[in-house]
């Protein structure tokens, strides 16, 4: 290893990327855009669902129960309908995402201590905010049934109507959110896309950088020339290192100041884990390089081989707790589950390497390995 | 006359096609990657994607242990909850929430079934970890209704109306129905938007890439100088990419989606195929634009990948637009994504034909024409 023939290479590709502004830019403001985008933009709070109704009672006691739904910030009341048809248009074409059909003697059953039956029709198409709508319209029917057999109770044994409610709901459920207490989105989201993001741009470049030069040719140079292939990738990729490395920071303070995420673990130590992620998933980026021969194909497995693993195999949108056992198996092959263990351990839960260790050693594992094997499959002289 | 320079005309398209279609077969890591894309990736992110409630694990501190208590925890029933056992002490049960090996701590006070039986009211505890928020929420939802629940039927049965006498108590009885995916199947929603999503990506790289890679090697200029019209070099491209995309969405749909997630067709599979061949014509200008002002393909990915976040968020696949705040709802009209899911989830899940679809099919043309001639004008002038 000569130093200075690093530095050399180095240099001359630090260069490069600075006389392509377009490319340089990028290089920064790509990050920091998928961060923002993607941090508001992924939004599961679900919120103002909008709603219609077919009251075939018109009712003093149906319109009461109807403003439980009008009056709550889940749902947004979209009128009245005449016909149950016209809720089913109306749910095709997406005006409205639930309907609501109050059937006729609805109060006249109730007051006479009968049960009676609505419907809720909901829009399935994205179970998740289907099975939180659903949930929602349960509460509120709940609530509702509560009181309604309080006051029958009340009256029935005698008893004042808190008693009644007291005795009939005797169970309660108090939550406490632990790490995250208010529940919001954006702490959870904000801090674990740093692991999407550094999971794409790192190998983004690196395959632009390296395969720029298989295509144009210009990598016969390095062939004919006396550096070693060693010199050659260290050089290579020092400078989109350095690159990542300032993302890290620049992601990082806008996790905090941008989006207000906590971070309650240790800087030094959270830094230092991420910059062995970029080193990781730069050697995904390097691998990739030496497989393919052009900027098209380098640039879609990129994509291919972050972005949908990131996203859905690593436990930021959903658990892994949820997953199959050949998925589960996936997950643990991939550097981006225990990249997102540690950034959620720093953020949120404030945890350090005691608690952390067995990711990091994982990490170390997985860039050791990737660099192994891509210096393995780089040649000077390439096989026809 | 002009019926043998419409011919001519139609014959040099065919010869850029297959020109093109020709270029594309000699690269196979490409051809593999778009096939990958189209197969196991769709087929990944419908398989594994779960944001519903499932095998969330939990343990129980029960410092009851009483016949009411163990009712209790048997209501936290698999496929929604994992029991992973008692523990006896807080704190080792702490350490497996703050490791992330369990996902809440269910805590059973004392005199639990006593107090239930005397109608005093009973707190119970659940601590969960909120580091992840969506789950967090599923959770505690479940485990408030369960909770509820469990504890009317005990009263109820105590004051004499079980459930069987549900007719004589004034309640509501909630007969909820979900439509167009009525057990909410996970894979459905997930495998069609991973495929709304790649066509999306391919049929802006493919094209900006065969453009931008004529400027690059300088071949462009071979194409300057042949009697071809500008139309005539960046049509090709993007009908041959258009075919190659076309027949990965048909062996995506009947190859992965429907054996393997039983994803059902419930439109017309014309109009999908028409509607999927108009929106990569859009999306293709977008392409071509991002080619013309490119020099390298670097700055081609680059822009790509810049464009494609916003489109993709203002779609509608993410965040339904009236969760959207109100000035990003208008900006969802110029996101030609938003039409296609309107229509893609509209055509494959609910079954919507023209007479629903029409807004947004004229949405989608009047925004794709734009779009195209920005694309080739912009081409024109370089």
């Amino acid at each position: 290893m000569n130093r200075k023939r690093i530095w050399a290479v180095a240099y001359k590709e630090w260069r490069e990327i600075l006389r392509d502004r377009l490319f340089f830019s990028m290089a920064f403001l790509l990050p920091v855009l998928m961060l923002m985008v993607l941090g508001w933009g992924i939004s599961l709070d679900v919120e103002n669902i909008p709603f219609a109704v077919l009251d075939q009672d018109k009712s003093h006691l149906s319109r009461d129960f109807l403003h439980r739904f009008i009056d709550s910030r889940y749902f947004s009341y979209r009128g009245d309908v005449q016909k149950a048809e016209q809720l089913d248009t109306l749910l095709a074409h997406s005006d409205i995402r639930f309907a609501l059909i109050i059937p006729d003697k609805f109060q006249e059953k109730l007051l006479a201590g009968q049960s009676t039956a609505v419907q809720s029709i909901i829009d399935g198409v994205f179970p998740y905010r289907a099975q939180v709508a659903k949930g929602y319209v349960s509460a509120i029917i709940n609530n509702f049934n509560a009181h309604s057999l309080a006051d029958f109770i009340a009256r029935t044994r005698g008893i004042s109507q808190e008693q009644a409610l007291a005795l009939i709901n005797p169970v309660h459920l108090h939550p406490r959110y632990l790490f995250n207490q208010a529940l919001r989105s954006s702490w959870s989201m904000a801090s674990g896309l740093m692991m999407l993001v550094l999971m794409i741009t790192p190998p983004m470049l690196t395959v632009l950088g390296v395969v720029r030069e298989k295509e144009n040719g210009s990598i016969y140079n390095i062939y004919a020339s006396t550096i070693s292939r060693g010199e050659f990738i260290l050089g290579k990729l020092l400078p989109y290192f350095l690159i990542s490395c300032i993302n890290i920071l620049i992601l990082w303070s806008i996790v905090i100041f941008l989006f207000n995420a906590p971070f309650k673990g240790n800087p030094l130590f959270y830094f230092a884990v991420s910059v062995l992620y970029v080193i990781c998933t730069t050697g995904i980026g390097l691998l990739i390089s030496f497989l393919v021969n052009t900027q098209v194909a380098a640039v879609m497995l990129t994509m291919v081989i972050t972005f949908v693993p990131a996203m859905l195999y690593s436990g930021l949108m959903m658990p892994l707790s949820s997953l199959s056992d050949s998925t589960q198996l996936l997950a643990h092959a991939f550097p981006a589950m225990y990249y997102l263990r540690l950034t959620w351990g720093s953020f949120l839960k404030g945890l350090g390497w005691d608690a952390l260790w067995g990711n990091v050693v994982a990490l170390m594992l997985y860039a050791g390995l990737l660099w192994i094997i891509a210096y393995l499959n780089f040649h000077k002289r390439p096989r026809q | 006359m002009s019926m043998q320079r419409t011919a001519l005309w139609w014959r040099r398209m065919a010869v850029m096609i297959i020109k093109e279609l020709k270029q594309l077969y000699r690269d196979p890591v490409l051809l593999v990657i778009i096939a990958y894309f189209f197969t196991a990736d769709v087929y990944l992110a419908g398989s594994g994607a779960k944001i519903t409630l499932y095998n969330a694990t939990f343990v129980v501190i029960d410092h009851d242990h009483s016949a009411a208590s163990r009712e209790l925890i048997y209501a936290f029933r698999p496929p929604y909850f994992d029991f992973q056992g008692e523990l006896a002490d807080a704190r080792s049960a702490e350490k497996l929430l703050n490791n992330g090996e369990i996902l809440a701590i269910l805590d059973i006070p004392n005199h639990f079934q006593h107090d239930l039986l005397q109608g005093k009211p009973v707190a119970l505890q659940l601590r969960l970890d909120a580091s992840n928020m969506s789950l967090a929420t599923l959770m505690s939802d479940y485990s408030a209704e369960l909770v509820g629940r469990y504890g009317q039927n005990y009263s109820l049965q105590q004051l004499g109306l079980s459930t069987e006498h549900i007719q004589t108590v004034p309640i509501i009885d909630d007969r909820h129905r979900v439509l167009y995916n009525p057990n909410q199947t996970d894979s459905w929603f997930m495998s069609i938007s991973e495929l709304l999503t790649v066509i999306t990506m391919l049929s802006m790289m493919l094209p900006a890439a065969a453009a931008v890679r004529e400027k690059e090697r300088g071949t462009i200029e071979q194409l300057m100088v042949s009697p071809l019209t500008p139309i005539q070099i960046l049509l090709p491209k993007v009908l041959a990419m258009g075919l190659v995309i076309l027949f990965a969405v048909a062996v995506s749909l009947y190859g992965i989606m429907q054996p393997a997630f039983h994803v059902p067709i419930q439109g017309s599979t014309g109009l999908f195929f028409a509607v999927t061949a108009l929106y990569v014509f859009a999306t293709s200008g977008i392409g071509l634009f991002i080619a013309s002002i490119s020099r390298n393909l670097g700055q081609v990915s680059m822009l790509v990948l810049l464009i494609i976040m916003p489109i993709i968020l203002l779609s509608g696949a993410w965040t339904p637009p009236e969760a959207m705040p109100t000035g990003l709802r208008y900006a969802m009209y110029i996101s030609p994504l938003s039409y296609f899911i309107e229509m893609g989830y509209g055509i494959l899940l609910k079954g919507a034909d023209l007479e629903i679809l029409w807004d947004s099919l004229l949405g989608l043309t009047v925004l794709g024409s734009i779009i195209f001639s920005l694309g080739i004008w912009r081409f024109q002038i370089q």
